[in-house]
């Protein structure tokens, strides 16, 4: 109807153009739980379901967890316990760490878009860089004013940054081309 | 419209009609394009092919896979679009896209799976893939690669050019580049060959770097990782100073020079010159090892 819109008008082609702030008219959750018990008490008794479909998760949950734990890594690992001080000094900068956070909540997910060929080679990568951090920190641990390890240190989480943003657009890369 | 305008109009559409009613799956379109136009290729899963020729037109021959929609050409003001169309389900096929464009044509592919190939093109190139291969030849222009991981190869005629070339897990094999090179790998491996090189920045977490080639008058050449070990073998004419710093990782070199400790710290240094010194070398890592030769 584009004869009736006003002026600034703008079509809306995606979900995610809309403000999450908006409430639908009414809240109807009551009647769904009210529908949901009713369908419930009217079913048979729930049969037990077989063993083995306990006993074998699906691939893709096994697949998931192992993202996760990958995710869980590098979240860990950029808030370190306890950090150096150049840890304090690059990753208290506001920049890094909003872009970091931003990265690092939908990594999950931009890796489960992943082809899975891709994904497995990107999470050694992952883990590569977390073996990197560490090993840089337990270094500069023994040598706290090394500018040698300062450095790489401080290319290691650019490279990280890198490597997120690629996640990053690679999952995209799909939908866009 | 003319009625033989039409005419032709209405024979591509009965073609084309045909071609997908018959369910033949290739595909073919001819459109005219600048000589240094902008050709915009893409492509989900399957292979890119890319060529160059003397021809002011962009050629296209495909093989559809079962699953993929369409392809689309357009152009307009220069600018050459290739685009495989999926369908909205996800669950498309492959393509194999053949491609012949003006050689000179600034040319950019965007590829998931898909492996990607190119020859001839002289102008410039962006090249991206997520887990596609990457198989390149250098025309003397820049370029600027990208694979998530996938492996690149690169094969130059020793033209100056700017390469930059990045992946996360992939590998990296250059031959006869020449000019300015900045590459960086997370856990790929980086083999470079350069027949002269203006300056070099080659990074890596965890995979090692091999340099071969020679260093221009005043050449600048940098090379660092965490754990993988540097390999160099770089030649230059007018000599280089060199600082080779390690962690916990060996220095060795082709020329007998000692490597210093740092007293009760861990880790060596290795600092000297070569001829007259007009270019800079310095290789760190913190437990990789590094093998420094001024001889191919």
């Amino acid at each position: 109807m584009s004869g009736t819109g006003s002026a600034d008008e703008r079509k809306v082609s995606s979900l995610r153009e809309l403000s999450p702030a908006i409430e639908p008219p009414r809240d109807l959750w009551p009647q769904i739980e009210a529908r949901i018990n009713a369908e419930r008490r009217s079913a048979p008794a729930a049969q037990p379901r077989p063993a083995r479909a306990r006993a074998v998760p699906p691939r893709w949950l096994a697949a998931a967890a192992v993202m996760a734990s990958v995710a869980v890594g590098v979240c860990k690992a950029g808030a370190s316990a306890a950090p150096t001080a150049l840890d304090v000094a690059y990753v208290s900068d506001p920049r890094y760490q909003r872009d970091r956070a931003a990265l690092m909540k939908s990594l999950q997910t931009r890796l489960a878009a992943l082809p899975p060929a891709a994904r497995a080679k990107v999470m050694a990568s992952l883990a590569a860089i977390q073996r990197a951090k560490q090993d840089l920190q337990s270094a500069l641990g023994k040598d706290p004013g090394n500018a040698l390890l300062q450095e790489l240190l401080v290319n290691t989480y650019q490279d990280e940054m890198r490597v997120l943003t690629d996640i990053h657009a690679a999952s995209d890369a799909g939908r866009g081309i | 419209m003319g009625f033989s305008r039409l005419a032709a109009a209405m024979t591509v559409l009965f073609a084309s009609a045909a071609a997908c009613a018959s369910g033949d799956k290739t595909f073919e379109r001819q459109v005219p394009a600048e000589a240094h136009g902008v050709v915009d290729i893409s492509n989900v899963n399957g292979t890119v092919v890319v060529s160059g020729w003397d021809r002011p037109e962009v050629s296209v021959r495909a093989e559809l896979s079962e699953g993929v929609e369409r392809v689309d050409v357009s152009t307009d003001h220069g600018r050459t679009t290739v685009k495989v169309v999926q369908p909205h389900s996800g669950h498309g096929g492959e393509a194999d896209l053949h491609v012949q464009i003006p050689k000179d044509s600034e040319l950019t592919v965007s590829a998931v799976s898909a492996d990607v190939a190119t020859a001839g093109v002289t102008g410039v190139q962006r090249l991206n893939t997520v887990s596609g291969d990457i198989t390149a030849e250098l025309g003397g222009s820049d370029l600027e690669l990208k694979s998530v991981s996938g492996n690149v190869k690169l094969k130059g005629h020793g033209q100056p050019a700017r390469l930059h070339v990045s992946t996360v897990s992939g590998d990296v094999h250059l031959e006869h580049g020449a000019g300015e090179l900045e590459a960086g790998t997370v856990s790929g491996t980086l083999v470079v060959s350069l027949d002269s090189a203006r300056s070099v920045r080659a990074r890596s977490t965890s995979g090692d770097v091999h340099f071969e080639g020679k260093l221009a008058r005043g050449a600048d050449f940098d090379a660092t990782s965490v754990s993988g070990d540097l390999n160099v073998r770089a030649s230059a004419d007018a000599g280089y100073a060199y600082e080779v710093s390690t962690f916990s990782g060996d220095i060795s070199n082709c020329f007998n020079a000692t490597p210093s400790e740092h007293g009760h710290l861990p880790g060596h240094t290795l600092q000297g010159t070569r001829g007259d010194g007009a270019g800079h070398l310095r290789l760190k890592t913190m437990s990789g090892d590094v093998q420094l030769c001024d001889r191919k």
